[in-house]
């Protein structure tokens, strides 16, 4: 669909963001070609650009532990998958991290909007909010809360760390992340 | 027919190039006792994303064939499973689901198959290939049939059968050979 690695990806409205475009650019470096998961308003550039690239196989999932299945079964045949959630999926999914994910050594790298924080108005997302790290550090598993970060930097040392532990990994992506 | 049965058919019928993914419980656990293959991804914990990880195997790998062995509680658990492979519609997808109508793993309580028309929902979600049999020898025609997916044989078994099996533990050894077998394959 696009011509060459050096396009700039997001059109979403018309819109683009400029973020969401540099992480998408990075994914293909690294390698993604699989991408899973179910939508939040938070990730919608990102979600867009993996959608809109023809290099790399989505396959959007009813329900985040579907989400899981699609990217283990991408994995084991070769590819490199990320999946794009909401942090109240973690949870709906957390065995599937757990039980799958974790023995079998597959590394993942999720995109998870964190809502439920500072500011939030929706009252659904406080508890899930306040535990999204707690569940991640029970688990064992690395995360990144982005803040000022060079997503450069940030994206390729998880990538890096993620291969090397065979884990999952999880960059939780605030409301406005993108600004 | 009993499970034994049916996974005895199944796994002397499919192609020896097949990759298999096979559910939670005792399915996976016979299947790794008698049957076990580089070719086998056991799902013992995560119960109902055997037909997802089937999927993502398919629509990456189109030139091979896939053939899941799924339960019919384990497929109640993630029936949003269906809905996404009629919708990717894998031509190379076979999924097979043995129907006791009950938690075989656990105790045996019942599941709700008996009034769900799993093979209605297959047709209604869009696989091309689906049957329901009940004997051994059904079940060897349904699968030799097998030409275009997605594809789906619900098998109709009794309850009951040996239970003792030893489980598969050295998962990240089942997940290297398979990864290793399917560039050999």
């Amino acid at each position: 669909m696009y011509a060459d690695n050096k396009t700039v990806f997001n059109m979403l409205n018309g819109e683009r963001n400029e973020k969401a475009d540099q992480m998408h650019q990075l994914f293909l470096e690294l390698g993604v070609n699989f991408a899973s998961g179910v939508p939040c308003g938070v990730l919608k550039y990102i979600i867009k650009n993996l959608d809109g690239d023809a290099r790399i196989l989505h396959v959007p999932a009813n329900r985040e532990s579907e989400a899981i299945g699609l990217a283990v079964g991408a994995y084991l045949a070769g590819k490199t998958p990320v999946i794009y959630m909401q942090n109240s999926g973690l949870f709906a999914a957390s065995n599937d991290i757990a039980s799958l994910l974790v023995p079998y050594e597959i590394p993942i790298f999720f995109t998870v909007s964190y809502r439920g924080c500072e500011g939030e108005d929706a009252i659904q997302h406080l508890i899930t909010g306040r535990a999204t790290e707690a569940l991640l550090k029970s688990f064992g598993l690395p995360f990144v809360v982005f803040k000022e970060h060079n997503l450069n930097t940030l994206i390729g040392s998880m990538f890096e760390k993620m291969r090397k532990i065979k884990l999952p990994t999880f960059l939780l992506l605030k409301r406005g992340w993108q600004r | 027919m009993k499970r034994k049965e049916a996974i005895e058919t199944i796994m002397t019928t499919i192609n020896p190039k097949d990759m298999v993914v096979s559910t939670t419980g005792l399915i996976s656990r016979e299947i790794f006792e008698k049957f076990d293959s580089n070719r086998n991804i056991y799902v013992p914990g995560s119960m109902g994303l055997a037909s997802s990880i089937g999927l993502g195997l398919a629509v990456s790998c189109p030139k091979k064939r896939v053939v899941v062995i799924d339960g019919d509680a384990s497929l109640l658990m993630n029936l949003g499973s269906i809905v996404t492979i009629g919708n990717k519609q894998p031509e190379n997808l076979l999924h097979i689901v043995i129907d006791n109508n009950a938690y075989g793993s656990c105790s045996e309580e019942k599941s709700m198959s008996n009034s769900a028309h799993l093979d209605k929902l297959a047709i209604g979600v869009g696989y091309r290939y689906v049957q329901t049999i009940s004997s051994q020898e059904d079940l060897r025609c349904a699968i030799l049939m097998f030409s275009k997916g997605p594809g789906f044989i619900l098998v109709k078994i009794k309850l009951g059968g040996r239970r003792d099996f030893r489980r598969p533990l050295k998962l990240t050894e089942i997940k290297d050979r398979f990864m290793l077998s399917l560039h050999q394959l």
